[in-house]
């Protein structure tokens, strides 16, 4: 097991990987951080992901343009890429089924994947429609696969507002399914004024939010099962 | 800003041409910033190793344009067959026939690619995007085909229209792809790239320093 003075040195090659759009850099303290036996949970978000905090420093900071941010989101990539494969499958006795997505008007995807890695590292079956995704198709999507829970990004002032809507029309459909929004402008406040059941700040808190929501689900149609 | 050392300096490593254009006007909003393309072609068909030596040009471009603290955009040379990647996205705003032009190292010729005067269109292009203030080369503005039709004669799909491209009007049909393509669904017999390539051999400035035998049997001129 390595020691902290080096696990921090893996992280911070990762890390400066991506501010440095370094693909190689990141692929490299990636594979380290398998070597050392590091967890790759960890490696991801205090490396990588903390890299790309950076970059949205230096981007507000235009200090960064659009191409150096994609060639970041690229370098991110390929050390999860190598990560991904080892991150532990957690087994944490739930599983349920998600509908993920980033919402219409809104390409920015990288939050909402590493939501969904958590995800699937958890076991949950997920469907993810991608980015800039109509809000009628969420609520379709989870009426065709009756998942128990769905789950919106957002990253822009400008898309969030379509998530109230989405909310409205998914409880008016199916009044059990649990809705989830994350991205750096919503909040709790947000949350609970369009009505959805969960937020999260970050993809660990997010999972962590899902299970809650999911057992909470279970009970709920357990209670029912023993009355009939 | 002068060009003349960073072209210099991509020849000896390998680069057949090195242009630099003004591209400003032709960037969208995302890259508007890097106003100057440093077009660089090589004299052989797009094979692995033609893209290889390629890409390595622009590494060396990039590395050369940060050590004077510059930004760049590399756009490879197949960029349209790049999928998965995030930097992909920006690259089909970027024409590297269009970054030639305007780098003064061909014109839009009837066949519907680069020209250029020594090399023809058999060249194998490369874009670098900068916002080092270079001064740009002098752009084509319009066709240098003139008179000469044997691309649109030897066309065996008849998409080649021969018209004459310029500036002002650079959405014209010059070749109507969906005949030129038609054809490559029917012959599977290349193996590199599915394209007849009879407008590229059959060009004369495509011949000009090529081996002869290559092109024997077909007439010059009529
Ligand atoms: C990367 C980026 C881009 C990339 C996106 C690449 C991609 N495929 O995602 C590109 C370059 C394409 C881009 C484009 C644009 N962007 Co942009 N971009 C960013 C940037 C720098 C980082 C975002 C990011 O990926 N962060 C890293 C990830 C890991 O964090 P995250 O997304 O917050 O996700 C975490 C949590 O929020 C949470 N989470 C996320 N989703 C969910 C969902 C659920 C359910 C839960 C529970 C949790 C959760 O978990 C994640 C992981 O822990 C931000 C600036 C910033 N500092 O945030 C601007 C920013 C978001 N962009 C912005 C803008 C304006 C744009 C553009 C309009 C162009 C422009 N002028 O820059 C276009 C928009 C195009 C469109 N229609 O969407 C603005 C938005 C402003 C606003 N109105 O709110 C920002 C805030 C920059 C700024 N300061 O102005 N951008």
């Amino acid at each position: 097991m390595a020691d902290d003075a080096k696990k921090q040195e893996i992280f911070d090659k990762m890390k400066n990987g991506v501010i440095q759009y370094d693909e190689d850099a990141c692929k490299e303290g990636a594979q380290e951080a398998l070597d050392a036996g590091l967890d790759a949970n960890e490696a991801i978000f205090d490396g990588l992901v903390a890299g790309m905090e950076e970059v949205g420093r230096l981007f507000e900071a235009q200090e960064y343009f659009v191409p150096e941010i994609l060639m970041c989101a690229d370098a991110l990539y390929a050390g999860l890429d190598i990560l991904k494969p080892h991150c532990k499958q957690m087994d944490i006795g739930v599983k349920g089924s998600v509908v993920i997505g980033t919402v219409e008007g809104d390409v920015h995807d990288i939050g909402k994947n590493l939501v969904k890695m958590m995800f699937d590292v958890a076991g949950f079956t997920v469907y993810d429609l991608g980015r800039d995704v109509p809000l009628d198709q969420f609520v379709e999507e989870q009426l065709k696969t009756d998942s128990e829970l769905v789950c919106l990004s957002a990253m822009m002032t400008t898309s969030m507002v379509g998530m109230p809507k989405v909310i409205e029309k998914i409880k008016a459909k199916n009044p059990n399914c649990m809705i989830m929004i994350g991205g750096a402008p919503t909040s709790q406040e947000l949350a609970d004024k369009w009505g959805a059941d969960g937020y999260a700040t970050d993809a660990s808190n997010a999972l962590k939010e899902a299970i809650k929501m999911v057992s909470f689900l279970k009970k709920l149609r357990d209670e029912k099962l023993a009355k009939k | 800003m002068d060009s003349e050392q960073l072209k210099a300096y991509l020849k000896t490593e390998g680069a057949t041409i090195v242009g630099v254009g003004d591209l400003t006007r032709f960037l969208a909003k995302e890259i508007t910033h890097l106003g100057r393309g440093i077009s660089l072609a090589i004299n052989k068909g797009l094979t692995q190793d033609a893209i290889e030596r390629l890409l390595k040009l622009q590494r060396l471009t990039e590395a050369w344009l940060k050590d004077r603290g510059f930004r760049s955009l590399s756009v490879p040379p197949d960029s349209d067959r790049i999928k998965g990647k995030y930097i992909a996205r920006l690259y089909h705003l970027v024409s590297h026939k269009t970054a030639a032009t305007c780098a003064g190292l061909g014109w839009i010729g009837k066949n519907g690619l680069v020209i250029n005067s020594d090399y023809g269109s058999k060249l194998s292009w490369a874009t670098v995007l900068t916002d080092a203030p270079f001064w740009p080369d002098s752009p084509y503005m319009e066709s240098k085909c003139g008179d000469c039709d044997l691309c649109v004669k030897y066309c065996p799909s008849g998409a080649v229209q021969g018209l004459l491209w310029s500036r002002q009007a650079p959405e014209a049909e010059i070749v109507v792809y969906k005949r030129c393509l038609s054809l490559k669904k029917k012959r599977h017999v290349f193996e590199e790239k599915p394209n007849c390539g009879l407008c590229v051999t059959i060009c004369p400035y495509s011949r000009k320093k090529q081996v002869k035998a290559k092109v024997r049997g077909v007439k010059t001129g009529s």
